[in-house]
């Protein structure tokens, strides 16, 4: 028994990155695909309400195409560049919507409004951890997903999945540090 | 002395009780090690917080026309992105896909999740579950597993010697993957937030299937998936999405499937109307370019 599934024509986020600094005129579209779920998912997570979380994936890629000057590669990754807007276009929409209930207290008549929150750390961390872990290549995700989610220990793992224990050992210690370089790169200190 | 090996400070972060008494009496002491295994840690623990079966979402289409619209780009979005949907390759059948392989014997057959407690059902909001989670973290990770194997599936390559592969994977004729697709609540039903499916379209030798799984609350009625057609008006009923809420249906013959792209999934009363009910639980389009033929399935 032998199944191979194999997803085709993956740029890596590097070359996603140097297709926007080089003003590719599909750019755009490779950086939405590549990040658009990231992008959405934060916003999704913050607001909770599907339409202003669309709003916001809108404004943020098209901040980041009218902005693409302002990246500049040397000085982070592509991914912590957009999740730095996220948060910002996150943090406006947040404003807007207290000043709304603010507008609607004072027709009503209502007592004091809560202070809008920022997207929380913890929320972006998690949803940029589970777009690193979908990045990861696939045969080390897979490893790395059983070591997460499923009690099994790498002993357990390596048997389940035909692999020699020091390539699975080796996935796992690759992998967290992988995904822990990633979270560190969009600037949240852990 | 020197540090403790990076594989085994990995191993201990995910709570396995690795390496010597050296080691653990090591890494006791060394400021180094500590801060490197509370940084492995902590990540683990965010991870194992997370659930990327539900956490990463694909922002709906409509969503890159209005970018397109606002920046003047106007390419067509899976034409630019060759990361799309777009699979090949003799593929895992429809149970391998929606993770109940991974429910299956070869699993329990490591001693672990066998001796789970019962696992009781996994709330389909995260943010609802919480506490939840939390509380029975360790019940629940199978489960958790197997929606976090489901989402991951799609972009898998395993060479696997057949350990993990599970009876259901493939012996029968090679089947090809043309598309896999989310589908998700429409903004005006509100009443299906929360809810989501797949759709996988694929091709035999003799015709072309379309799995359609979906995760959403029991309701009185029946769940019914549809094809509906560029206009918006015309559809075609592919049939009923049983208790399982997973079903194989077999595309009929002659429907251009670039008119027909959108896929629906209807709550139905029992009032003998063959009619949309106009209820859509979930929908999702198919990468028109994925369906115009083998030339755009890329190898």
């Amino acid at each position: 028994m032998y199944f191979s599934f194999v997803l085709i024509g993956q740029l890596t986020d590097e070359d996603v990155a140097a297709a926007l600094s080089g003003g590719q005129p599909d750019a755009l579209a490779l950086v939405y695909e590549r990040f658009g779920p990231l992008v959405y998912s934060i916003a999704l997570r913050s607001l909770g309400a599907r339409p202003d979380a669309e709003d916001v994936t809108q404004q943020v890629f098209v901040s980041a195409w009218r902005s693409r000057d302002r990246f500049d590669r040397a000085r982070g990754t592509l991914a912590g560049w957009l999740v730095t807007i996220t948060r910002n276009k996150v943090a406006d929409a947040l404003r807007s919507r207290q000043r709304d209930s603010r507008v609607l207290l004072q027709v009503t008549g209502g007592a004091s409004v809560t202070a809008p929150e920022a997207p929380a750390d913890q929320v972006v961390d998690r949803i940029v951890l589970a777009d690193e872990l979908a990045q990861l290549p696939e045969s080390q995700r897979l490893v790395m997903v059983l070591a997460f989610y499923s009690d099994m220990t790498h002993e357990q793992i390596a048997r389940v999945l035909g692999l020699p224990l020091g390539t699975v050992k080796s996935h796992i210690r690759r992998g967290l540090q992988r995904l822990r370089s990633r979270l560190e790169a969009n600037g949240v200190a852990h | 002395m020197s540090h403790t090996d990076p594989e085994i400070l990995a191993l201990r972060a995910l709570g396995e009780t690795a390496g010597t008494a050296r080691d653990a009496e090591h890494a006791a002491s060394c400021a180094l090690c500590q801060a490197e295994l509370a940084r492995l840690t902590a990540v683990v623990r965010l991870a194992r917080d997370a659930d990327p079966a539900e956490i990463l979402q694909a922002p709906p289409p409509p969503v890159w026309d209005r970018i397109a619209a606002a920046t003047g780009v106007s390419v067509p979005l899976n034409v630019a992105a060759p990361n799309g949907p777009v699979l090949n390759g003799p593929v895992l059948n429809g149970s391998a896909l929606n993770g109940s392989a991974l429910n299956g014997s070869a699993l329990n057959g490591s001693g672990t999740l066998a001796k789970a407690p019962a696992v009781p059902e996994t709330p389909a909001f995260p943010e609802d579950s919480r506490g939840f989670r939390s509380a029975h973290r360790r019940a629940a990770r199978p489960r958790r597993l197997a929606g976090a194997l489901a989402t991951l599936a799609a972009g898998l390559v395993i060479g696997i010697g057949g350990t993990i592969g599970v009876a259901q994977v493939v012996k029968s004729p090679p089947t090809h993957v043309v598309a896999r697709i989310e589908l998700s609540p429409l903004p005006q039903f509100p009443q299906w937030q929360g809810s989501t499916g797949t759709a996988v379209m694929r091709s035999t030798a003799s015709q072309q299937e379309l799995v359609v799984t979906l995760r959403a609350p029991a309701r009185p009625g029946f769940y019914e998936v549809w094809l509906l057609a560029r206009d918006g008006v015309s559809m075609i009923s592919l049939g009923d999405l049983s208790a399982g809420h997973t079903g194989t249906f077999i595309m009929p013959p002659g429907v251009d499937l670039r008119d027909y792209s959108r896929i629906d999934v209807s709550l139905q009363p029992f009032n003998g109307s063959t009619q949309h009910s106009k209820d859509s639980v979930v929908r999702g389009s198919l990468p028109v370019t994925a369906l115009g033929g083998a030339a755009t399935i890329r190898s």
